[in-house]
This record gives structure tokens, C-alpha cells and sequence, in this order.
């Protein structure tokens, strides 16, 4: 097909932003979509998330600079978006989640585990009793606990980036994940599909 | 916890024989830092009172266990992957919505 060489400065510029949003978008539409896909739970809302981060990474693009990664930057404009998105919908309220919470009230709840026994994570995940269990443990957890677990445990960054990412310093950024990762526990604990130690004690709740 | 070393539990104490209310200020203080000593970030004088306590605290032992689990399956449960077509739509939709705005 033939096209139109652009005529003026201004179709120039926009052709040019055009071509470099191609190429951004083709290089890390995946990776949003599955930052998105994460903290959403689901792939309608996921894709909204990522139509609104790269429309708006689009109109800043002429403005990105390169002093953050390009995936940190993307990263930044998706955890904004979601947080803008969540309240348009007034979805649950964030609460705080407290460390004396995860403290077991019983030894039985001490000793809880997950039925992982000899088996690689990825063989321990083709159980879809444990899948189902453990996404909607990461559901469950108030909004800006999952962003950190998301980004630290899912996606693999240090604790570094998800601060610049959130806008918090490191040790926000850990008491969040460690909170988030002790409510995961035990919500995993809680399904009943975790079993028991051999020489458990008594006192373990149903 | 085990910043005070000499409340440590008792070696060769059973399970059945430890009891958390007797000993709860160390394994709350342990709880505080799991994630920490999970993502091998205290030092190493710190994480050798924590294994010192685990040794000794079968139920820590296990808590820890379980938690390192949950982050273990975190780290490996994959997402879904957006088909062509998603990736095509997508873009079009984006590009329609900036160029209207």
C-alpha cells in the first residue's frame, strides 16, 4: 500500500511519536498486561488497566526522559492507574493490616503448612485447589499490600524499585510485603488445603 | 525472638513440651523479622540467633517453613498471556482514544 509522506512539521512529530509508541508498546505490552493481570485478578479489568497506562504513557512519552528504566517507569504509570481506576469503581476501602494479627493465637496455627512435600513449586501449582487458593489470597489483601507483593514477589523487583515505583522509602516498602506475605500465609492456611505436621498438638482450628 | 540469648528454649525441649505463652516474646520478635531473614537481609550475626532459635522452636520452624512456601509460590504462579488479536485490539483502541482526545 502507499503512503503519504507526512507534510508538515507537526504530522512529522506525530508520526514519529506514533513509531516510537509502536515500539515501546510491542516491547513491554506483555509485561504490563501481566502486572495488570496480577493486581486485577481478572483479564477485562486487566486490559482496561492497560489501555489507560499506555494511553497515558503515550502522552507523556515526548516527556520520558530515560532517568527511570523504561519498565519502572511503565510500572509507576500502571500502579497510578489502578489506584485511579479502583477508586472511580469505590471498590473495598484500604485498611491497615497489623503485625499482632499474623501473631498464631495456638500452636496449631504455628504449624499450619502448605502441602508443597518433595514437590517443585511449579508441580505444587498444577493443583488447582492451591492456584485458585492462593490468587484469591492475593485478591483478598487490601489494595496497596497486594501493588507490594505484586512487584516484589511476583514480578521480581527489589524492594528499591517497588519504593520508586509506590512513591515509599525500602522500609515501607518491606513492612507492606511482610504484612502481605503473612496474610497470603495464612489465608492459605485457612482453606484447608494445608495439612498438619505428624506429631501436631492439639488445639488446631477447623 | 533470640536477642536474649539467655531465655533461649531449652535443648531437647519436644514439641509437646514448648509452649508458646511460655515463650512468646521470642517467636513474636522472630515473627517480626522473617521476611527479612527470608530475603537474607539482617546480619549474619542475627540470622545465626534466628537459626539458633528455630533449632530450638519446632513451631517457628514450621511457621518460617510455611511462609517461605507462600513466597516460593508467589514467585512461581504464572499469569495468563494476551492473545494477537488482545495485543491488536488493544493498540487500536489506545491510538483511537489518544487521536480523539
Amino acid at each position: 500500500m502507499r503512503t503519504t509522506a507526512p507534510k508538515t512539521p507537526r504530522q512529522r512529530q506525530a508520526m514519529q511519536e506514533s513509531g516510537e509508541f509502536d515500539t515501546l508498546y510491542r516491547d513491554y505490552v506483555d509485561l504490563i498486561y501481566r502486572y495488570a493481570y496480577r493486581l486485577c485478578g481478572e483479564a477485562e479489568s486487566a486490559k482496561d488497566l492497560v489501555q489507560e497506562t499506555f494511553l497515558n504513557a503515550y502522552k507523556g512519552l515526548k516527556d520520558f526522559r530515560g532517568e527511570a528504566q523504561v519498565s519502572t517507569w511503565l510500572y509507576t504509570i500502571a500502579s497510578r492507574a489502578c489506584i485511579r481506576m479502583r477508586r472511580k469503581r469505590k471498590g473495598q476501602p484500604e485498611h491497615e493490616l497489623s503485625l499482632e494479627e499474623f501473631v498464631p493465637a495456638s500452636e496449631g496455627e504455628f504449624r499450619l503448612q502448605i502441602p508443597m512435600d518433595g514437590l517443585s513449586p511449579e508441580e505444587a501449582l498444577q493443583s488447582k485447589e492451591l492456584r485458585q487458593a492462593l490468587d484469591q489470597a492475593i485478591e483478598k489483601l487490601p489494595p496497596k499490600y497486594r501493588m507490594a507483593l505484586v512487584l516484589r514477589d511476583m514480578e521480581g523487583l527489589s524492594a528499591k524499585e517497588v519504593g520508586t515505583i509506590m512513591g515509599l522509602n525500602e522500609r515501607a516498602v518491606k513492612s507492606r510485603l511482610h504484612r502481605a506475605r503473612l496474610f497470603v500465609r495464612r489465608e492459605l492456611s485457612a482453606r484447608g488445603i494445608t495439612r498438619h505436621d505428624d506429631h501436631k498438638p492439639g488445639g488446631m482450628r477447623s | 525472638m533470640t536477642k536474649k540469648k539467655t531465655s533461649a528454649p531449652k535443648k531437647g525441649a519436644g514439641p509437646s513440651s514448648h509452649r508458646h505463652t511460655n515463650d512468646r516474646g521470642h517467636c513474636v520478635d522472630l515473627l517480626r523479622q522473617l521476611s527479612a531473614y527470608i530475603d537474607d537481609e539482617l546480619p549474619s550475626d542475627i540470622c545465626q540467633e534466628i537459626r539458633r532459635h528455630l533449632g530450638a522452636c519446632p513451631n517457628c520452624e514450621v511457621f518460617i517453613a510455611s511462609l517461605q512456601q507462600t513466597v516460593t509460590l508467589c514467585r512461581h504462579r504464572p499469569a495468563p498471556q494476551l492473545t494477537s488479536d488482545d495485543r491488536m485490539n488493544m493498540r487500536r483502541a489506545i491510538l483511537n482514544t489518544a487521536n480523539a482526545r
